[in-house]
């Protein structure tokens, strides 16, 4: 049984103004997520994902459909009730939330207190926490006097403080800079490995999703368009919206533009091979142009790595007699997707 | 300048009845100030006891009551001054109503000042399992406390101004020493030196006011 499921969750904000439209935050949405993953939502501004992992800790409450956590159902629930099962899911925020008129330390302790531990628990736990985020010496301080990734470090800590079983993870790295962003990232991968626990992470940054998940979904007007193993939806996007996020990150196929320019400094045909892990080697797919008599030349493209999988698409310049290049690529894309740019 | 020295005994009595009635007056005013705007704060629309029905008529009350000047709304409550305190005259009368009133204006700023907490913070707090009222005393006020002591100081400034005509229900003070002893007898020496100890007064609440925000906010 998945760890988080939703199925037809739809969640309506009342009209911005009287007489206009209800806004439909979230539109009919179905999701699994299994106990271990890190799970990447991506979608542009507007989307719906904040409001979407709210619904899984019910800070706001779904306006149809069915949410269970970890064999609980979130929907119609009683207050008290969630309050408990929120001890069970950690969340961590953008601009951190940290509580700013207490230290570190107390930061930390509040969810302790919160759960009513004792004063030894909380001792032992807020030690331990502040070692795992590396911030020990930081105890006493207030969080204006740390640094953002500090301060998102401390949000960590104190995510984690009761043990729980899923961190929600809303834009955490999206205030920060490339160097501290990996850094957080880093310590969320940790989190998931070393301790075992779930994770969900939204972002609109497609290398968030990159380094750090193992499935993603896409996002687009409060609809999941697409979903599954990042290199899957990496490697193959089959929806607009997905094909615009990864080619953020992944230097694939030549937009319109930018074909006309290497057509301006490249003669001969240009076709784009795309490679996925598995499929046939570049080796022997440059061999097989030779063999045939085909002059070629890399104009453009790149290789990807994600979690030890590769793939890429490369675009070449073929120049060389006509009726050997097709017998060439009809050939080639028997074993690899092989499209040629008109 | 002799008449003042005269009546230095009176002018002391006059300071201690000031602080006496603005004292009280801050903390009755003072409290139910706080609980009317955590109420108002709390049942805003989207906010954690969202309703929109009690804040509209929260809302209303304030609305009405504040605007009203202090020697008019004086005179209008004192027959519930009488059924409260059992007096329609006097510092215990002037206590009661100067702390309805001020309750009505510190709602306002304590309703401003909680509305500077960020949203962010009072949802990380829910996030964690934290219940309504713990949230208001746990996170709501801490995190405000710094506004919160300088929107205090500044009612206390205004308590002292509004204190000053206790006089015309039978009260006593500053307000009422310089009318009756300065104004009333031509003796503006008199009503100076109940104008210099109300500025000393006021200039030591400030500072007072302005060191315990610091700490607060640790600035
Ligand atoms: N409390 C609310 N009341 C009314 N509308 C809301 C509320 N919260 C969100 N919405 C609307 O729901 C939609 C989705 O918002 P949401 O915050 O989930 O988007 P998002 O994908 O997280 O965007 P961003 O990347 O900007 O954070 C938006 O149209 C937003 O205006
Ligand atoms: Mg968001």
């Amino acid at each position: 049984m998945p760890l988080i499921s939703l199925q037809d969750v739809t969640k309506s904000f009342p009209p911005g103004r009287r007489g206009g439209d209800p806004v439909r935050a979230i539109d009919n949405v179905s999701l699994d997520i299994e106990a271990g993953e890190i799970y990447g939502i991506i979608g542009y501004s507007g989307a719906g994902k904040s409001t979407l992992v709210r619904l899984i800790n019910a800070l706001e409450k779904a306006t149809s459909g069915t949410i269970i956590v970890d064999g609980h159902q979130v929907t119609n629930v009683p207050d008290r009730q969630l309050r408990k099962l929120r001890l069970d899911i950690g969340m961590i925020f953008q601009q951190f939330n940290l509580f700013n008129a207490k230290t570190v330390w107390n930061n930390v302790a509040y969810p302790l207190r919160v759960a009513g531990k004792s004063r030894e628990e909380i001792q032992a736990r807020v030690t331990e926490l502040l070692d795992f985020v590396g911030l020990a010496d930081k105890a006493s301080n207030y969080p204006e006097q740390l640094s953002g990734g500090q301060k998102q470090r401390v949000g960590i800590a104190r995510a984690l403080a009761t043990s729980p079983k899923i961190l929600l993870a809303d834009e955490a790295t999206s205030a920060l800079d490339p160097e501290t962003t990996h850094e957080v990232l880093r310590l969320l991968r940790r989190v998931n490995e070393e301790l075992g626990i779930t994770i969900v992470v939204i972002t609109h940054e497609m290398d968030v999703i990159q380094t750090l998940a193992t499935k993603v979904a896409v996002m687009d007007g409060g609809r999941i368009v697409e979903q599954g193993d990042v290199f899957d939806v990496f490697s193959n996007p089959r929806q607009a919206s997905s094909q615009r996020f990864v080619s953020t990150v992944v230097r694939g196929i030549p937009a319109p533009d930018e074909l006309a320019a290497l057509r301006e400094r490249h003669a001969g045909r240009i076709v784009t091979f795309s490679f996925r892990d598995g499929d046939s080697s570049q080796a022997s797919v440059f061999l097989e142009l030779a063999a045939a008599g085909v002059e070629f030349e890399l104009i453009y493209g790149g290789i990807n790595d994600i979690r030890g999988r590769a793939f890429g698409h490369l675009t070449l310049a073929l120049t060389g007699p006509g009726a050997s290049i097709d017998a060439a690529l009809a050939s080639l894309a028997a074993r690899t997707t092989v499209k040629e740019l008109s | 300048m002799d008449s003042v020295i005269d009546l230095s005994p009176e002018l002391w009595v006059a300071t201690y009845e000031t602080l006496y009635i603005v004292g009280f007056s801050l903390f009755f005013g003072g409290l139910g100030g706080l609980l009317l705007g955590i109420g108002l704060y709390t049942t805003r629309a989207g906010s954690i006891l969202g309703n929109s029905a009690v804040f509209g008529t929260l809302n209303i009350i304030v609305n009405i009551f504040r605007p009203i000047p202090f020697i008019i709304f004086l005179a209008a409550a004192q027959p519930l001054a009488r059924a409260v305190t059992g007096t329609g005259i006097g510092n215990s009368a002037i206590i009661f109503t100067l702390s309805l009133a001020a309750a009505f204006g510190i709602s306002r700023i304590v309703e401003q000042n909680l509305l500077t907490v960020q949203p962010g913070v009072i949802e990380a707090a829910r996030s964690v399992g934290a219940g309504r009222l713990r949230i208001i005393l746990t996170i709501l006020i801490p995190e405000a406390l710094g506004p919160l002591i300088l929107g205090y100081t500044f009612i206390f400034v205004a308590l002292v101004d509004m204190s000053a005509v206790a006089g015309y229900v039978g009260g006593g003070g500053l307000g009422n020493f310089a009318i009756q002893y300065g104004y009333r007898q031509f003796n503006p020496w008199v009503t100076w030196a109940a104008v210099i100890v109300i500025i000393l007064l006021v200039q030591a609440v400030q500072f007072l006011g302005n060191v315990l925000a610091r700490k607060a906010l640790r600035r």
